[in-house]
Parts: C-alpha cells; sequence; structure tokens
C-alpha cells in the first residue's frame, strides 16, 4: 500500500488524480490504524497472562517491544516481497 | 471513441471506475494484511511447536527482535506460497462462477 499504486495515474486529468491520491491516503490512515489495532491485540496475547496486578512486569514490557519490533520487520519483509508477487518479477524457487 | 485520456471500459461510467478502484484497493489491502498475518503466525510466532499429540510451550517469548535467517526465508517463501493459492483460489472461483450449482 504505496506509491506503487499511483504509477497507473499518470493519463488522468488532474482532478481524478486528485481524488485517487486522497482514496490512497484514506485507505492508508484505515490500514495504519487497523494494524495498530491488531498488532496491540496480537502482543497483548503472547506476552500478557499474568493478572495478579495491573501494571505490566518488566519481562511483559520487554516482550510487547521485541513482539511490536518483530512483526514491523516481518511486514517491511512481506511488503518488499509482495511488491515483487506484483510486479511478476521472477524470484528463484528456494 | 472516448475524449479523455484513459479510456473506460463500455458502459462503465466514472463513478463506477472510481467506485471499482476503490474496492481493488480495498481488496489488495486486506489481501496484505491476511498475508502479513498468517505469514507471521506460521513463520515468526514460534510459540507451540506441535509433536504428535503434544503442545510445546516455549518459556520465552520472543527472544529477540530481530529476525533470523530461517525466519526470513520461511517468510519469503510463505508469501510465495500465499500468493500462488490466491491466484489458484482466484482461478476455481471464476471457472465454478460459470457452471450453475
Amino acid at each position: 500500500m504505496d506509491k506503487n499504486m499511483l504509477a497507473g495515474l499518470e493519463g488522468m486529468p488532474e482532478e481524478d488524480k486528485m481524488r485517487m491520491a486522497s482514496m490512497i491516503d484514506q485507505l492508508q490512515i484505515r490500514d495504519s490504524l487497523k494494524m495498530y489495532n491488531s498488532l496491540v491485540e496480537r502482543c497483548f496475547t503472547d506476552c500478557v497472562d499474568d493478572f495478579t496486578r495491573k501494571s505490566l512486569k518488566k519481562q511483559e514490557e520487554t516482550c510487547v517491544t521485541r513482539c511490536a519490533e518483530k512483526f514491523l520487520k516481518h511486514s517491511m519483509r512481506v511488503g518488499m516481497r509482495f511488491a515483487e508477487l506484483n510486479q511478476g518479477a521472477a524470484t528463484p524457487d528456494n | 471513441m472516448a475524449a479523455n485520456n484513459s479510456p473506460l471500459p463500455a458502459g462503465v461510467t466514472k463513478e463506477q471506475a472510481f467506485g471499482m478502484a476503490e474496492t481493488e484497493m480495498e481488496y489488495r489491502v486486506e489481501l496484505f494484511n491476511r498475508l502479513s498475518q498468517t505469514c507471521f503466525s506460521k513463520c515468526v510466532d514460534k510459540r507451540h511447536v506441535s509433536s504428535g499429540l503434544h503442545l510445546y510451550f516455549y518459556g520465552s517469548r520472543y527472544k529477540e527482535s530481530e529476525l533470523n535467517m530461517g525466519e526470513n526465508s520461511c517468510i519469503d517463501r510463505c508469501v510465495s506460497k500465499y500468493w500462488l493459492v490466491n491466484g489458484l483460489v482466484g482461478q476455481m472461483l471464476s471457472a465454478g462462477g460459470q457452471r450453475p450449482m
């Protein structure tokens, strides 16, 4: 979900281009918020299951940090591969 | 013939074209999100390892914030396979749609 989407818009009249760009912006915002929510849920589910107190244990905090970082790195990698496949780039089968 | 620069398919208004474009974009975003979630669960989120009837629970989850080589390879392969499955199912859906149920 990025600028590649704008690549096919060259031939359009200006107002249509703006409309598409605004659509893409909206989608990106919505997508970011969705990702935020699902990431929180995932890391909470994976890292927190001790409810003897309200505050987070140090270990839980560390886990959540790593979980989030890991997912974001993963998401970037997936994005790269996804873009390659979208463009029909051939890759070795290994 | 269409006077504008980007010809529309026959019988499609500009509004419809925008609607279809938006739907297409939303589909693509959803595809990406599901792919990402699925491959994370399959490749990175190694909490449970099932061996026969037993579920092993790794004591320390998310030992580090980096992705190791194994996870990287798994992610690449998972994305590739997911993509292929997406294509397969798409083919089957469009072929099946022409047969009366």
